[in-house]
């Protein structure tokens, strides 16, 4: 018996010295990763299950545009663009392992077009830590422009960029309309309980100034609440006497929102639905579940096939999804905007890429993400710009208001000027 | 005799194995091993626990929820060291399931095991709540993130580690009154078995290696700990490890935490649609075989292989 626990004891030692030695070996290769002579392989993470899985057509129609790239140009320099989606379920511990095998398995060239603030917060630090480029994130959020020269969570973050405007600067735009056309309103908040919630409600109080005290109540629901939890919190809003309802929501939550309001008997307050959950499939849902649309404002910066079918870069667009991704061909003409959103960032990543020189390298790449003058992006609003410089970390910094007319089959009507929403 | 010895010959050939393979795998595939030692712990622990005491527990996510924030935290505020993180996560989840061990001396079965349930479903709130110290669902990062290599060396060594100190005791003393206690408690009390302490110790014991899984869970996602980490799904993933893998033995467990710990990333390697759901219903699929064909798992059935049934 003494022998064997003696023996048991040499082998845990054995166990942990091999695995010392292990870890001081290691192979690097000089080469760029994801970059042959004749293909070029990026990945990205993206919730095609799960609680945000409504914003699955964004990678479909990136996968399409690059498809149509490699078809109509081959590629960039001779190269054919891969994308490689993986479903991370808008998990954190998902889009963990999925990185790791897209940079370490399958060798990816970048990252481009992830999806989600907690699912960019999780590999972030692993990204620029490897210096693999984490670009064109679809989502707003403050961190990916703010960190690129100031210290996030222990270090800067160069190799991390977003894409859409930020939350804050669009948040700040509604409190601007808010106070010129209804000046003394009450206003209730529905914010979801994470950094993409907190974001806007943040630059909603930066846009009041003084007037922040006007915010009457700011509800907050938790990404995975049911229906009910959600219903409650808008319950709650009317009973605090708003008059004006701002929904800071992902499109779950936000077309609850938008049918328990209707469904609150005598209150019609100024009502506002933040772009994420603006896309006019979703405001279609909502209608269809009792919600009255008419008069409810947003604010958009890409282009839209329903209402402006008629530019060239609508047409194209209605080309690609057709020729590409014919199984979208419907969800495109009931106007899913999320299709023109994945063109728009998969035509960004394909001018970077052009930019990015005849041989490129992930620091080559991000040099020409970092100086961008994009003006003929055929599906983004038209009149606004994609441009970056050393200062300008918010590749887009536009957004124009939109307002819903024509009920629950109606659409989005934009208004105004294109405004500026940077910092 | 003759079983120590074959044991002694499984254990030389694990470990010899996993002295191997760190030189052989890619670092990625070094990463997804590391996954399967995480697994191997929490479901080494669940077996302790289930196995031994007969005690239902599908609420082990917490435990490890626990011990991952535990390590975050530290790290975050305090910048201590990763390896104390996780001996301070151990300590800290064996006196919550020494807590969460006292209903189970008026609960048993079904009832048991919805308590613990309860546990998982509501832990994962708590950071929402006091989003201030536990970052929301933001997450919280720590302030040091390590390689692949470091969380399988971890991972594995910490295996080892547990898998000798559960060994040494069940063996003795303290196993046989959890079998007692598993077998008939009346008849275990009858023999002078103090079923409080053994039920909650169990539980103690269960919970702290959870908490050690929980915290190499939280390094393995770059020291990124978020509550959707730690859903449900977590705690019905450690369950299904210990169905597959069946009682007392290590090659039972290594085949329950591979499957656990490696199926989520096979299925979505699978193509594009529904990865996620794939990965559920796989799992289910999974869960129904095993019980209707391997009802002692993995380990009833290489004892099988073993032991040819007597005629």
């Amino acid at each position: 018996m003494a022998m064997n626990r003696r023996k048991l004891a040499i082998l845990i030692v054995g166990l942990l010295a091999t695995a010392a030695v292990a870890s001081t070996a290691g192979a690097s290769r000089r080469s760029t990763p994801g970059v042959t002579s004749k293909q070029v392989t990026i990945g990205g993470t993206f919730p095609f299950t799960g609680p945000a899985a409504l914003y699955k057509t964004i990678p479909a129609a990136e996968l399409a545009f690059y498809a149509y790239v490699n078809a109509k140009y081959h590629g960039v320099h001779g190269r054919k663009i891969k994308d490689i989606a993986l479903d991370d379920g808008y998990n954190p511990a998902q889009t963990v392992p999925d990185v790791k095998q897209l940079v370490e398995q399958d060798k990816v060239f970048a990252i481009v077009g992830s999806l989600g603030t907690a699912p960019g917060l999780s590999t972030w630090g692993y990204l620029n830590q490897h210096k693999v480029p984490q670009v064109l994130l679809a989502t707003g959020d403050a961190y990916w422009g703010n960190c690129v020269h100031h210290p996030c969570q222990g270090s800067t973050k160069p190799w991390t960029m977003g894409w859409q405007p930020d939350y804050p600067g669009e948040a700040k735009l509604y409190a601007k309309y808010i106070l010129a056309h209804k000046k003394n309103a009450k206003i209730g908040v529905l914010y979801q309980n994470d950094a993409f919630g907190k974001n806007y409600l943040a630059g909603l109080k930066t846009g009041l100034g003084a007037h922040k005290s006007q915010i009457v109540d700011a509800e907050s629901y938790n990404v995975t609440d049911s229906g009910p939890v959600v219903q409650a919190h808008v319950v709650k809003i009317a009973q605090s006497g708003a008059n004006a309802f701002v929904i800071f929501a992902t499109p779950n939550a936000a077309i609850t929102a938008l049918a328990t309001e209707s469904a609150v008997p005598g209150w019609n307050p100024l009502t506002i639905n933040s772009n994420v959950s603006a896309n006019r499939i979703f405001m279609q849902i909502a209608g269809q579940h009792g919600a009255s649309l008419n008069g409810v404002l947003s604010s958009t910066y890409v282009a839209s096939q329903s209402a402006q079918p008629n530019l060239p870069g609508m047409k194209l667009a209605k080309k690609i999804i057709h020729q590409y991704a014919p199984a979208l061909d419907q969800q495109f003409a009931s106007g899913d905007n999320n299709l023109v959103y994945g063109l728009a960032v998969g035509w960004t990543f394909w001018d970077a890429l052009k930019h990015a020189g005849k041989n490129p390298t992930r620091a080559s790449l991000m040099r020409a993400l970092r100086h961008m003058n994009e003006t003929n992006n055929p599906f983004i609003y038209p009149g606004m710009v994609v441009r970056t410089s050393k200062k300008r970390t918010f590749p887009m910094e536009q957004l124009i208001l939109e307002k819903w007319a024509g009920g629950a089959g109606g659409d989005w009507k934009t208004f105004g000027k294109v405004l500026n929403s940077g910092h | 005799m003759r079983s120590q010895t074959s044991a002694l010959g499984s254990l030389l050939v694990a470990a010899a194995v996993l002295c191997v393979l760190p030189f052989i795998l890619s670092d990625y595939h070094i990463y997804l091993a590391a996954e399967v030692g995480i697994f191997f712990i929490a479901v080494l622990g669940l077996n302790i626990l289930t196995g031994y005491t007969g005690q239902i527990s599908i609420g082990h996510g917490a435990f490890m929820m626990i011990g991952g924030y535990t390590t975050a935290v530290l790290s975050r505020d305090h910048h201590t060291n990763l390896v104390v993180t996780m001996l301070l996560a151990f300590a800290i989840c064996f006196v919550v399931g020494l807590l969460v061990g006292l209903p189970a001396l008026r609960l048993s079965g079904v009832y048991l095991a919805l308590v613990t349930f309860a546990l998982a479903v509501s832990l994962p709130q708590i950071p929402l709540q006091y989003s201030k110290f536990l970052g929301g669902s933001g997450g919280v990062q720590s302030s040091q993130t390590v390689s692949n290599l470091w969380v399988y060396v971890a991972a594995w060594s910490c295996s080892a580690i547990l898998f000798v100190v559960a060994w040494l005791v069940l063996r003795g003393r303290v196993g046989r009154a959890f079998r007692a206690v598993r077998d008939s408690e009346i008849a275990a009390v009858a023999s002078g078995v103090e079923l409080p302490v053994y039920k909650t110790l169990a539980f103690g014991i269960s919970a702290a290696y959870a908490g050690v899984a929980g915290s190499l869970f939280v390094l393995a996602l770059n020291g990124f700990a978020q509550p959707s980490e730690f859903d449900v799904f977590l705690s019905l993933q450690i369950l299904v490890g210990a169905a597959v893998a069946g009682l007392g033995s290590l090659w039972g467990i290594l085949i329950g935490a591979a499957f656990v710990g490696l199926l989520p990333q096979v299925s979505t390697s699978v193509p594009v649609i529904g990865a996620q759901h794939g990965r559920d219903v796989i799992f289910g699929a999974a869960v129904i075989l095993v019980m209707l064909l391997l009802p002692d798992g993995f380990a009833g059935l290489l004892r099988k292989i073993r032991r040819p049934a007597r005629a």
